[in-house]
């Protein structure tokens, strides 16, 4: 299965000491664990297939695990995290469900179902909306409008488009390089070649703590402009200096609005456990293609429509060339 | 002021040489065995093994003598590791029914139709630095497309340390840049029936240590018929072994 898959498992009711042992039980048989809620895991599944089967093989795998353990766990299967937790959560202990399109799932499901205040669930009951089918008609943006940003993730939700990143743990200890110079830094090049002294830094904290980083968060200190943030996932999750660097340029080289750079403070928010090459192997086939999607999009608005694209053949056998391939712009 | 004036310096230098163009003694470098594209056929035996994550290769021939059928063999070879394409083609030439009779999935497949030399330079330079992908090709396309391998010059630094491969096909060799080649000359014509259906060609590593060109480093390809995959007939060595036993 290409693109996005996300495993949530979900056991009612947790102790602190339950959510240990699955967590630990989790990580030992997958690569990416993020940790949605006690009790709750989502797993990133994207690229596995070859290595560990079919995602409803590896859930199967993971519920006979558990059940060994005496732990009760329910397995939802979906592309987006939220729409696999959502079908864990209502999934009978020791059974799995898998379902490919999010949406339809979460249509007649209640609106308690998404992440939304009160306030804000009230308003949309005022408006006559009963269920996430109802909410996720609405048109995006005069939700944006009417409700902010918060609300508008909750409505790509609603919509089972939100593929959130699974999220990782955050490091054992503050992982924080600060850098200050005396000259401002105006040019790229010179700030990527700058902050190689910082990803070395980063790279031995990372090496000491046996983990790699998933997420870089870049914070540059500006001569006469507010600070500029610059926040980083990394796919698959490195601590070679080499990999962060590279990471980092390619965000630099996204940016306008540099200016003068007097300083940066580079941290890592998220990290997963080092895994060695091992970590390559499940990076090649899925973990990767969010990258590559990325330089994708990234093309795109350099290049403009049309440009980018990825052909799929309609009808091999056609006796016309057009008609043997479409063509559609490169978007996931 | 040390530290800001080496920084200045090496930025001059990387301005200049490219973003690759210097590493730390400790940064990590992508060794060589590390990500190795086989393609299992005798075109290994030319390319030294394969082609090598970091470095850069052309095929250079005539206009339709095979270069892009071995081409699209190297990019399935490069899906069968579980990476990504991608495909610049600035001549709009890509056929995907014979990409995908090559083993190329589609799926995994990302073709840029640059419009000009700096676009597909741009597109090589930004897939080369992500580390999405695992082969960038790019085919100039026939000689009056108006692109050659010289348009193509200033992306070869960002090759070096990059997780991809560079495959460049084009017509003629480059007259500024001097980058490993392999050169497909046409040996036969395939007749039948009077009528001309196929053909043979020979791919050989051009200079280096492979000056001479040893009969093992010289690889037979058929192309039986027009729409037909592309038959692997060995390299020269095997072929004068068995024509002695």
């Amino acid at each position: 299965m290409s693109g996005p898959v996300t495993l949530a498992a979900f056991a009612r009711d947790a102790a602190a000491q339950l959510h240990e042992r699955l967590l630990g039980l989790l990580h030992g048989a997958l690569p990416r664990v993020g940790v949605l809620a006690p009790g709750a895991f989502a797993c990133d599944l994207a690229g596995t297939d070859r290595l560990l089967g079919a995602p409803p093989v590896v859930a199967r795998r993971i519920l006979a695990r558990c059940e060994r353990a005496g732990m009760h766990v329910s397995i939802g299967i979906a592309p987006v995290p939220f729409v696999a937790r959502a079908l864990a959560e209502r999934t009978p202990p020791g059974e799995l469900r898998a379902v490919s399109d999010g949406r339809t799932y979460l249509e007649p499901l209640s609106l308690d179902a998404l992440p939304l205040d009160e306030k804000v669930l009230g308003e949309l009951e005022l408006l006559g909306l009963r269920t996430i089918g109802d909410f996720a008609a609405l048109p995006r943006g005069a939700v944006f409008e009417r409700f902010g940003s918060a609300v508008a993730r909750a409505h790509a939700l609603a919509r089972g488009e939100y593929g959130d990143l699974v999220r990782a743990d955050a490091p054992p200890r503050r992982i924080l390089v600060r850098r200050v110079w005396d000259d401002a830094i105006a040019s790229r090049e010179q700030l990527v070649f700058a902050l190689r002294g910082a990803v070395d830094e980063v790279e031995a904290m990372l090496a000491a703590d046996g983990v790699a980083a998933l997420r870089l968060d870049l914070r540059l200190v500006r001569d006469g402009e507010p600070p500029l943030r610059i926040e980083r996932t990394i796919l698959p999750p490195a601590r070679e200096s080499a990999a962060l660097l590279r990471s980092l340029r390619w965000a630099l080289e996204e940016r306008d609005d540099l200016g003068q750079i007097t300083g940066c403070a580079l941290g890592v928010v998220e990290v997963e456990p080092a895994r060695g090459r091992q970590i390559g192997l499940f990076a090649a086939d899925g973990a990767r293609w969010e990258e590559a999607i990325a330089t994708a999009r990234y093309l795109r608005a350099k290049l403009g429509a049309g440009v980018v694209l990825r052909p799929r053949i309609a009808d091999a056998d056609a006796r016309l060339p057009e008609r043997a391939a479409e063509w559609a712009e490169v978007t996931r | 002021m040390g530290a800001t004036g080496l920084a200045k310096a090496m930025a001059r230098i990387e301005g200049r040489y490219g973003a690759h163009a210097l590493a730390r003694g400790a940064a990590a470098e992508r060794h060589r065995g590390e990500l190795v594209l086989a393609t299992d056929s005798s075109l290994d035996a030319v390319t030294e093994g394969g082609l090598a994550a970091g470095e850069p290769l052309a095929f250079v021939g005539p206009a339709s003598v095979g270069k892009v059928s071995l081409a699209l063999r190297v990019a399935a070879a490069a899906q069968r590791t579980g990476g990504m394409v991608a495909w610049i083609d600035p001549s709009a030439s890509f056929d995907p029914v014979a990409a995908a009779r090559a083993g190329v999935e589609c799926e995994r497949l990302v073709v840029v139709r640059a419009r000009s030399a700096a676009d597909a330079a741009l597109a090589t330079s930004a897939t080369l630095r992500s580390e999405g992908f695992r082969l960038t090709v790019v085919d100039t396309g026939p000689s009056f497309a108006g692109i050659g391998i010289d348009d193509l010059a200033s992306v070869l630094p960002s090759v070096r340390g990059s997780p991809a491969a560079l495959l460049i096909v084009g017509e003629e060799r480059g007259r500024r840049v001097a980058i490993p080649t392999c050169t497909f000359e046409r040996v036969s014509w395939e007749r039948r029936f009077e009528r001309t259906v196929g053909w043979t060609f020979e791919v050989g590593r051009f200079g280096g240590p492979w000056g001479q060109r040893p009969l093992d480093a010289r690889a037979l390809f058929a192309i039986p018929s027009l729409g037909a995959a592309t038959h692997d007939l060995g390299t020269r060595g095997e072929l004068a072994a068995m024509a002695v036993s």
